[in-house]
């Protein structure tokens, strides 16, 4: 009985959504159960009477044509996600999260080994010449960089099959309704893994304050931490976001404009030099000018002038229209 | 088994056909459809159902529910004094239609 309508749901698939169409599949649908119903009873088998109900099912663009729904054929061109795809996308964009938000607090790590053991080996002087502390800083450094490259690499790779879905597609409407509930049941996690992550963003800078406040000498200890904190954050929104990002992207309208797509386009564009320039800056006012007391305002404005970037597309694209 | 195309034109004329004597639902009307055909006839359930759409725009059936045993509710259709003039029209069209078609039957 499940394969009946499992059926009707994927001939419907393609269609608009409307109460009349609804209707009429209800209708169909208790047709064609009574009918397997009756087919059973008569002694059929299970296959035998799916076969038969299936086969005298018709042709769905008989009815199209009936409703005036037009000629499917520009709706048709339009694939339909498979079950088995969506979730497969949801598990790697889960598992890509992962790896991604693991890579960012790696690296940040490696910066924070390298601070500290630069600092702890310059204070109390355990070996005679002053480069060994920065040297083992570096190499420390250099292999979480290693390492977080390649959860990178990883994580790309595992979202590189599903490029199909940056086109347009349909999403089953039995699965939509599943992916809705579970968007639902999830935006309570997501909230709560949001809030944790701000506080962690508002509250790191304290580790800094806290340094600057008992003894200058400390201060890198202070950067160590804010560092590390400020990664957790980053990874609590990269992995409970992509989730989050999955359930948007399966559950988004299929008709995209031009002008959407255009403004996704250009976020992803300014978020992808934004960010690894504020860090650059970051990184390099701190060990050269030694100013990491007030340098790490750097990733505030990015975070300001990123969101000021969304703001003037959609309004221009409100001026626009 | 009837070809479909020759047939197109009349599945109206059947279901109404199927309602001249009462009221009746989707299932039971293909049903009775194929006992009355001996089973040479089978009509397709989007056939059916796109037919019902097309009769109740039409205003030649009216549709309406029924609440079942098991808590079940069915949309029952009834026939209009419409739908009974444009069935007796058609029985006319037939008649005339099989006439002329029958000119060119030959008997082996």
């Amino acid at each position: 009985m499940e394969t009946i309508s499992v059926y009707l749901d994927n001939m419907f698939a393609g269609l608009p959504r409307n109460p009349e169409l609804e209707r009429l599949k209800r209708e169909l649908l208790s047709g064609m159960e009574e009918k397997y119903l009756e087919l059973k009873r008569e002694g059929k088998s299970e296959n035998e009477a799916i076969g038969i109900v299936i086969s005298e099912f018709g042709n769905i663009e008989e009815l199209t044509a009936e409703l005036g729904i037009g000629p499917a054929g520009t709706k048709q061109a339009v694939p339909v996600l498979s079950e088995e795809e969506a979730y497969l996308y949801m598990a790697a964009k889960r598992s890509s999260g992962l790896w991604t938000g693991l890579g960012i607090l790696l690296a940040a790590c490696g910066v924070a080994l390298f601070l500290v053991l630069d600092t702890i080996f310059e204070n109390h002087s355990l070996f005679s010449d002053n480069g060994s502390g920065t040297m083992l800083g570096l190499i420390g450094m250099f292999t979480l960089f290693a390492a977080a490259v390649g959860m990178f690499i990883h994580s790309g790779m595992k979202l590189g099959r599903f490029k199909n879905l940056e086109q347009v597609f349909r999403l089953p409407y039995a699965l939509k309704t599943t992916f809705q509930r579970g968007q639902f049941h999830y935006a309570r996690t997501f909230r709560l893994a949001l809030i944790t992550g701000v506080c962690l963003c508002v509250l790191s800078p304290i580790f800094i304050f806290a340094t600057i406040y008992v003894n200058d000498d400390l201060v890198p200890y202070g950067v160590s931490a804010f560092l590390v904190s400020a990664a957790a954050a980053v990874f609590l929104f990269i992995y409970y976001g992509n989730i989050q990002g999955a359930y948007t992207k399966l559950l988004k309208e299929p008709d995209l404009t031009p002008e959407k797509k255009e403004e996704e386009r250009i976020a992803a564009a300014v978020n992808a030099v934004v960010w690894p320039l504020a860090t650059a800056l970051f990184l390099f006012t701190g060990f050269v000018y030694h100013r990491w007391d007030i340098n790490w305002v750097i990733f505030p404005i990015a975070g300001v002038l990123t969101g000021m970037s969304n703001v003037f597309h959609i309004v221009k694209r409100k001026n626009v229209s | 088994m009837i070809s479909s195309d020759v047939i197109r034109g009349y599945n109206d004329t059947m279901i109404l056909y199927m309602l001249l004597d009462g009221e009746s639902y989707g299932y039971e009307i293909s049903k009775n459809i194929r006992q009355l055909t001996q089973e040479k006839y089978v009509m397709k359930e989007t056939t059916l159902y796109s037919a019902f759409t097309r009769l109740e725009k039409n205003g030649y059936i009216e549709s309406f529910y029924r609440d079942e045993s098991f808590g079940k509710r069915r949309t029952y259709y009834r026939i209009t004094p419409l739908g009974l003039a444009y069935y007796k029209e058609k029985c006319e069209e037939w008649k005339v239609t099989q006439q002329v078609v029958n000119q060119f039957i030959r008997e082996w």
